[in-house]
């Protein structure tokens, strides 16, 4: 397993015994000014990244919710349809995963979404029985429900399955299981939502009263955390288990999107994820990220980072073929591709990170 | 797997009046600075929503990453048998991963649905010891309620709970209302026994799990006071429980009762029991023998000892959150408080850690039993545990609850809703104390909560 870069972050954090943990150090030229750049960092991320973020998710889902309500067997059209809504919904979906806390955590909605594998013996249960493929019914079976469920109805198991193969029983699942998707994402969307559940306050607010962060740079900090690890879920999980999985040899069955072939989508999206919490830019609207505070701090470092985000994108990219084929035939561009994501985590880790949190 | 003791330096503080001695002083709480390395060398300064899952800082190279070989098995969800990966959920369960009961390795909210998967489960044994002192399983029940189930097979029941007020008023006239759970079982798949009792447990946090484990059993015990023979009120008892991991009887210093010696008995019980993974300590199915039990594979143990050992090493190595704000005045007068009013003497300050020491561990506790009252009790008994007898937890970390899972729900059920109900949640050999709080003023109370929260 690649993971001898990590150990510098805990080098890196037995720097702050000696730096001090608190905010109460030697006091700094111009603070105002960069609260106020601070501030803004953390309004934009939290409200033009990351709810927008969430916004896009949930609207792609409608689609999705509305084009698996009009599927039917034999209509290889909609079937099509409905995949490829499936994988504009995905999109969002591993864009997000680079700010993996608040209500998607505490409220349990990833496992309600993401479940992986997939409990082909619970599905295979339920299409057999006669009970009503109800919401109530996949609560309880957060493996038989999401996006891979899904996944696994639209591609099948060897990614070739059509539209006459399906039976009204998939249909009554696939259609509860879409609306299921739906409602998980409005409530994760909601729950970041200033007219809603406002978990966005925490950032905006951050340092205030009612806050769960104690100040702006520890706000700032999980921010910088969170796309560390994704980071390091990538390299060191959705590439290193399918690539070495099986005692150093391919294990395909740990593959995370192989129905659809999606995974090196789902890779890059994540990269892109880190991209625009780092940038502060999404969906053409471009507002302060942590670029805006690193250039200020260390102008070298934030070149390497954004030339590390890059890299590591161009190289997912480039792997030829699918992920599954290329855990078999091509290793040596996967295994380039997650050095390149190594690479960037290492500086997420040992240098972002630290940076952040001796901010003043 | 000890290699993280390694290079710990040692400490020898102990701080109690519990015990009858010439050579201990009693000191006041230390200069809160020193209180910093709240988990000696595996100390780790976050305060964000990964404070608890984080490598302890002392980790490096293999060990390193066979810690985060283990964190990824922690993360993993079983499906039903037989698959490919992951298998082996059930056929009884209470939930499907580690990472579902230990959110962020911390600790789960008391559930909003008590039938939802969650971190919440019920216990259960009959009245009276079996071997060992060991809990008697209920006939068809075992000794823990599980009320999941995969597809075609029937889960052993549902929860019930209901609540009751009880109001608590302080000195200066402000009251605050606590709820007081009564729990029950319905649509049981069979009859569950009248006299059967039930005990509520919710997940707790992960982390310094191995310094606890570590810490040398005679300085536990010298904590101890049975009789309360120097006249406090507060008589410490260890419970010495049967390790199914190394087959002897141990001090039990894991669980709200003490009754788990081994971070390994407590992984092992917890894949068994909660996901219904069998694992080479529990070849068994939890149900095993019952008519939802079996799930008539040949596939056990579901899980190796090697990973059950990498699993282990994992919770015994996530590092300790640093506390914060120690040079703040309302901290460091909420300290003192903490003295004055003997929440110390349970929740004792400073400890070490074994052979392999570990230096200064704040606010670390016993796994003494201490008698909790009647508004705790849950009238059950769990090898040398009384119905009203729980442990002292650890309280390292507790003020990073709300940004590490998004709620502040305490004590063994979760029935404390913040740290002031928690506090007067304290009866039995902690109703002085209890008092204590409750007669303060307001900005005391404040001040001590400070401190508690910058824990």
């Amino acid at each position: 397993m690649k993971k001898s870069l990590l150990f510098f972050t805990f080098i890196a954090i037995m720097h702050f015994v000696f730096m001090g943990c608190s905010d109460n150090d030697a006091p700094v030229d111009n603070p105002i000014n960069n609260d106020g750049l601070y501030s803004r960092v953390l309004k934009d991320l939290s409200l033009d990244v990351i709810t927008a973020t969430y916004n896009q998710l949930y609207t792609n889902s409608i689609s999705l919710e509305e084009a698996a309500n009009v599927m039917t067997v034999g209509d290889e059209a909609a079937l099509e349809n409905a995949k490829n809504k499936w994988q504009s919904t995905r999109a969002p979906w591993e864009e997000f995963e680079g700010f993996l806390y608040g209500p998607v955590d505490t409220q349990g909605i990833d496992p309600a979404m993401d479940s992986w594998p997939v409990d082909l013996n619970a599905i295979n249960n339920i299409l057999n029985s006669d009970n009503p493929i109800t919401q109530a019914l996949l609560e309880s079976n957060n493996e038989a429900r999401g996006f891979h469920t899904l996944e696994y109805f639209f591609w099948g198991l060897n990614g070739e399955k059509t539209a006459s193969q399906l039976t009204p029983r998939e249909i009554e699942y696939i259609k509860a299981a879409a609306s299921d998707l739906r409602s998980k994402t409005e409530q994760l969307y909601f729950g970041w939502l200033p007219s809603q559940g406002n978990f966005a306050a925490n950032f905006i607010n951050a340092g205030e009263n009612g806050s769960v962060y104690t100040s702006k740079i520890n706000a700032l900090s999980e921010i910088a955390e969170g796309i560390s690890i994704i980071a390091d879920e990538v390299a060191n999980g959705k590439i290193e288990e399918p690539l070495n999985g099986n005692n150093g040899g391919p294990k395909p069955q740990a593959e995370e999107s192989r129905f659809s072939n999606n995974s090196k989508a789902d890779f890059a999206n994540n990269i892109r994820s880190i991209e625009h919490i780092y940038l502060g830019k999404y969906n053409g609207v471009q507002g302060s990220g942590l670029s805006n505070i690193v250039s200020g701090v260390n102008p070298s470092l934030d070149g390497e980072i954004k030339t590390a985000i890059a890299d590591a994108v161009n190289a997912i990219e480039a792997i030829p073929g699918t992920f599954t084929e290329a855990i078999e035939n091509n290793r040596s561009e996967v295994e380039f591709a997650q050095s390149k994501v190594l690479a960037l985590l290492g500086k997420l880790q040992s240098q972002l990170e630290p940076l952040i949190s001796n901010l003043n | 797997m000890k290699y993280y003791y390694f290079g710990f330096l040692a400490v020898v503080f102990l701080f109690t009046s519990c015990k009858e001695d010439i050579d201990e002083v009693y000191e006041p709480s230390p200069n809160l600075d020193s209180r910093l390395m709240a988990g000696g060398e595996t100390t780790v300064f976050l305060t964000t929503s990964n404070a608890y899952r984080s490598p302890a800082a002392n980790l490096s190279g293999s060990k390193l990453a066979y810690h985060l070989d283990g964190d990824f098995q922690f993360e993993t969800v079983f499906v039903t048998a037989p698959a490919p990966v992951n298998n082996g959920v059930g056929p009884i369960f209470n939930n499907s991963s580690c990472i579902g009961c230990h959110p962020k390795d911390g600790r789960s909210a008391f559930p909003t649905d008590i039938n939802a998967l969650s971190g919440f489960f019920l216990k259960t044994s009959m009245p009276g010891y079996g071997n060992n002192n060991a809990p008697i399983p209920v006939p068809g029940f075992g000794e823990q309620i599980q009320n999941q189930a995969i597809f075609g097979f029937e889960a052993e029941a549902k929860f019930h709970v209901t609540f009751s007020p009880i109001v608590e008023t302080f000195a200066d006239g402000t009251s605050i209302t606590l709820q007081k759970p009564t729990y029950s079982l319905k649509e049981s798949y069979i009859p569950f026994p009248s006299e059967a009792q039930l005990s509520p447990r919710l997940a707790s946090p992960v982390f310094g799990l191995g310094l606890l484990e570590a810490i040398p059993e005679y300085y536990i015990l010298s904590n101890e006071d049975v009789n309360d023979a120097d006249g406090d009120g507060i008589s410490g008892k260890a419970n010495y429980v049967y390790d199914n991991a190394s087959q002897s009887i141990k001090l039990g210093r894991f669980g709200w009762k003490a009754n788990t010696a081994s971070v390994m008995e407590q992984c092992a019980g917890a894949y068994t029991h909660d996901m219904g993974v069998t694992n080479p300590v529990f070849p068994f199915e939890t149900g095993y023998g019952q008519t939802n039990g079996e799930d008539g594979l040949d596939d056990d143990a579901e899980i190796s000892q090697a990973l059950l050992d990498e699993v282990t090493f994992y919770c015994q190595t996530l590092g300790v959150p640093a506390p914060r704000n120690l040079n703040d005045e309302s901290v460091k007068r909420g300290s003192d408080l903490f003295e004055q009013i003997q929440c110390a003497k349970c929740h004792v300050p400073k400890m070490i850690s074994g052979e392999f020491s570990v230096e200064e561990v704040a606010n670390q506790t016993f796994y003494l039993l201490h008698d909790m009252g009647e508004g705790l009790a849950d009238n059950r008994s769990d090898f040398l545990a009384d119905g009203r007898e729980w442990r002292t937890k650890a309280l390292w970390g507790i003020g990073l609850t709300q940004v590490v899972n998004g709620h502040t729900n305490f004590l063994h059920d979760g029935r404390a809703k913040n740290i002031t109900e928690a506090i007067l949640w304290h009866g039995g050999e902690a109703e002085n104390s209890k008092n204590r709080f409750k007669a303060l003023s307001a900005s005391e109370r404040a001040d001590l909560l400070k401190f508690i929260n910058s824990l």
